[in-house]
């Protein structure tokens, strides 16, 4: 295939309301999805998890919308609906027959237009007792469940937004009150802070007049704050630093993570060929070498965060046998990282070969093509981004790869985290 | 901007009605069963090679060789080793995966439409030709032990594992994991794998699905091209019959020290996916625990904030699988909330959903099947199943006409029939010393605590 071409049309209301309008007429479905510029990189010191928990307070009714209303009338037509929290934003969806699009955009402008009236203490407590069990669930009582917090620790600097978890601490989240929701919402979630993206069965005239009639009056916000916390941070860590866990985990486990360019930057589409071709596929280097050829890893995993703030993260781990040590397991890992500096162009095809059969087949879903037009329209103002995604790998050459490589897999930009099995101490 | 009034939800528009897509079926001389849709959004196929090569047709004995032999099939072929395999299909983008389960081994196929008959010469080969060389198969049982390790020692896993093992008699295979037992997985050898590949990876009882951007009568012309010589029944036929191992209420405890909180299973042996009340029960569970706003995640979530979630539900498979209600909760309400879970299938049981419940459940239902045909990759799920449980050609084009034409009553007695609290096994996986007393006390039946490592 020559190229994506995800076509769309672009508005802005008066309020500063972003709005993407991305019509596909061949299936009776439509998505709606907001996405707002705020995630746990604006929490400040004592706030942390806040913008996760004010995410599912915003489930919890509106001035028009009863508390599990929302739920209800989606899951009535038969939609699905979700919402997400990470570093530089919150996302919220719903997918619908297309019949069904207003009820979208009336349930998501209650909210962002008149969501106080509807909060009260019950509710936070009642938020705050679900997602302390989210995070004992998903995080606590897991094997290997802190190693998020224990690698953005090693990462980026105390004052830096992404130290700490999107999850937070069990103590800051104790600490929020109802004070906080009302200036969090009072502060980023105003229009001027949002995409809304429409994809799949719709026209688009019709779909904006139902925009302008249920978000148009939404009163724009202030600028937004500065992030808390100092943004700016070396592009290497200058060192390896480690963090070396003993416990209840059933496997040893190996994770790197290095510092890398910026989703903003030029380089980051190297960033993802590289991870493609150490981690894609049963043919890439760590899957062929440490799990096929020397046994030495069950999995290998590798990914890089599509990241703002300063520096983005590439993380790389491997997941040992009972028997593995760690030590060579790391020594292994290592040695496939040096290995890049030879590597070849059909390898670096074969990276971006599957990334575009993986990218189409996730273009397939309307719910996807409307978080990634969001996506690329909330960070980088050009939702038509997203069609040049595919010509940015396939400008990435294997030269690239070894410059990419030497400036920032070396050991002066290195955080590992070991995973240990508490019986093999 | 025309004024209107915000305290009032939109009114619906006119339900576009859309159909099931075509499922073109060919039933070729050789005795594969092919099935291909045609969707011609975007330039993407999936293709799925479903052989009754089950987890369920095997014993205690050598359970986990379908899984193993599976897992073993990207281990190279007779021409090929397993990297130059990957190279040959990564180099086209396309994306191949063997799984089996309790049903059978499936191969299936992921590639852009341009790259089919490539990708289909190679999935051939990996099927009729598997290689399983030592070093593979190996790897193969070592991934698969180190598997299984890692669902001892991950709770939920344990949880789930544990009840299944409550709920069925020994001897029926779903008593075990699907990933076999430590045992027999430990004693495979190459020509296990090669035993069991060459009986059973036959196209017969099975089915060969493509969906995508492709012609039925080219693809024909493929498949009789790769797979022409291909004929044969399976030998290993599951053979068995489902009884629970119990029907007097238990509570089983795994001791996890230290745990913050604890992951709870609540079922019995459910229904199997022929049951001729289907559709009723599939609807007296939404309202049970299958949708966000259920009786029970609104008790256990929204009102008491016990959880991050529940639900429940019915395993469906060829034979009566698990139905049960899963949910991970803090220490200090795992008694509470055992005793909403049980209230809340008490109450479904003997009174059933009310009428408004039900409207919802079906709306939800039948709306939600439309959302669900958006990929290639969804349509060939739904054709497969329809091989998999010998499911009607047009099952699907009839699904939301009878999903929507189920009544209150029907719903009410087929939650009568399917959920039995009376006869449930209550299994925990938290720290007996801060839940068993508490939990012991509601009186729901004996009490056992084990130790994972006992």
């Amino acid at each position: 295939m020559s190229g994506l071409s995800i076509s769309f049309e672009r508005f802005r209301l008066d309020n500063g309301l972003k709005v993407v309008i991305a019509p596909d007429r061949t299936v009776p479905v439509v998505s709606t999805n907001l996405w707002y510029g705020v995630g746990s990189r604006n929490e400040p010191e004592g706030k942390t998890g806040f913008a996760h928990l004010f995410e599912h307070m915003m489930f919890q009714g509106s001035e028009h919308v009863p508390k599990n209303r929302h739920f209800e009338m989606i899951e009535r037509v038969g939609g699905t609906l979700n919402a997400t929290t990470w570093f530089d934003r919150t996302n919220y969806f719903e997918t619908v027959p297309s019949v069904d699009l207003e009820l979208t955009l009336w349930l998501e402008s209650d909210r962002m237009g008149w969501m106080l009236p509807a909060m009260d203490q019950e509710k936070l407590d009642n938020q705050r007792d679900v997602v302390k069990n989210e995070k004992r669930q998903r995080y606590d009582n897991q094997p290997y469940g802190d190693w998020d917090e224990r690698l953005q620790r090693l990462v980026y600097p105390a004052d830096h937004p992404y130290h700490h978890t999107v999850i937070g601490s069990m103590e800051d989240i104790d600490a929020a009150t109802l004070d906080d929701v009302k200036s969090f919402f009072e502060t980023y979630y105003v229009p001027n802070n949002a995409v809304l993206t429409i994809a799949g069965d719709v026209e688009p005239g019709e779909a904006m007049a139902l925009v302008e009639r249920y978000f148009g009056d939404i009163e724009r916000g202030a600028e937004i704050p500065r992030l808390p916390g100092n943004p700016d941070v070396a592009a290497r860590i200058g060192e390896t630093v480690r963090d070396h866990v003993v416990s209840d985990v059933p496997l040893p486990r190996v994770i790197m993570a290095f510092r890398v360019p910026p989703f903003s930057s030029d380089d980051f589409a190297v960033a993802k060929v590289t991870r493609g071709l150490l981690g894609m596929g049963r043919a890439s280097r760590f899957y062929r070498h440490l799990v096929r050829e020397q046994r030495i890893a069950k999995n290998v995993v590798t990914y890089v965060y599509p990241l703002l703030t300063g520096q983005s993260m590439m993380l790389v781990w491997g997941t040992g046998f009972p028997h593995t040590d760690p030590e060579a397991l790391e020594r292994a890992m290592s040695d496939e990282l040096a290995g890049l500096m030879d590597a070849s162009q059909a390898e670096v095809d074969r990276a971006i070969a599957l990334t575009e059969t993986d990218l189409v087949r996730t273009l397939e879903r309307t719910a996807e093509r409307a978080d990634m037009l969001s996506m690329f329209d909330l960070y980088f103002d050009d939702p038509g981004r997203l069609n040049q995604e595919l010509d940015r790998l396939r400008a990435v050459d294997p030269d690239d790869i070894r410059r990419f490589a030497e400036d920032r897999l070396g050991t002066d930009n290195r955080a590992v985290v070991v995973y240990v099995p508490e019986s093999e101490r | 901007m025309s004024a209107f009034d915000r305290s009032r939800p939109p009114s619906r528009g006119t339900f576009a009605d859309f159909d099931f897509p075509t499922i073109e079926r060919r039933r070729l001389s050789t005795g594969l069963d092919l099935r291909v849709a045609q969707l011609t959004r975007l330039p993407v196929v999936s293709v799925n090679l479903f052989m009754r090569a089950a987890e369920s047709a095997l014993t205690d004995g050598n359970a986990g060789l379908a899984v193993v032999t599976a897992n073993a099939v990207e281990g190279g072929t007779k021409k090929r080793s397993g990297s130059e395999l990957a190279e040959a299909l990564e180099s086209i983008g396309a994306r191949m995966s063997a799984s089996a389960g309790w049903e059978g081994t499936s191969l299936s196929l992921s590639c852009l439409a341009d790259r089919l008959p490539e990708a289909l010469g190679i999935l051939a080969e990996a099927v009729l030709a598997p290689g399983f060389p030592r070093a593979e198969v190996e790897r193969a049982r070592e991934q698969q032990l180190a598997a299984l390790r890692q669902r001892d020692m991950d709770p939920a896993a344990l949880a789930s594992d544990t009840a299944n093992e409550q709920y069925f008699a020994p001897g029926v295979p779903y008593a075990r994991r699907v990933d076999g037992t430590e045992e027999a997985v430990s004693r495979l050898e190459p020509g296990d794998l090669r035993g069991f590949a060459d009986a059973n990876y036959r196209p017969g009882r099975g089915g060969l699905v493509v969906a995508g951007d492709v012609d039925p009568g080219e693809v024909e012309a493929m498949v009789m091209e790769h797979f022409g010589g291909w004929t044969g029944d399976p030998a290993t036929l599951a053979d068995f019959e489902v009884t629970p191992r119990t029907r007097e209420r238990r509570i089983h405890i795994m001791h996890r020290p230290g745990s913050v909180q604890s992951e709870i299973r609540v079922g019995h042996v459910g229904a199997a996916r022929t049951d001729p009340d289907y559709y009723a029960l599939s609807i007296a569970n939404m309202v049970l625990g299958g949708m966000f706003t259920s009786r029970l995640n609104l008790n256990l979530r929204e009102k008491h904030g016990f959880t991050y979630g529940v639900r429940s539900r019915f395993t469906l498979r060829s034979s009566p699988g698990p139905y049960q209600v899963s949910t991970a909760v803090g220490n200090e309400v795992t008694a509470p909330a055992i005793r909403e879970i049980m209230h809340e299938l008490t109450r479904m049981s003997t009174e059933g959903p009310v009428s408004d419940e039900v409207v919802a459940a079906r709306d939800y239902a039948a709306g939600i099947f439309g959302l669900q045909l958006e990929t290639v990759g969804q349509i060939a799920t739904r054709a497969s199943q329809l091989v998999v449980y010998g499911l009607p050609d047009d099952h699907f084009d009839q699904y939301r006409g009878r999903v929507r034409a189920v009544t209150v009553d029907e719903a009410a007695e087929a939650a009568a029939r399917h959920i039995r609290p009376h006869e449930a096994q209550i299994v925990l996986v938290g720290d007996a010393d801060a839940v068993a007393a508490e939990v012991e006390a509601l009186g729901l039946g004996s009490v056992e605590v084990v130790s994972p490592d006992a």
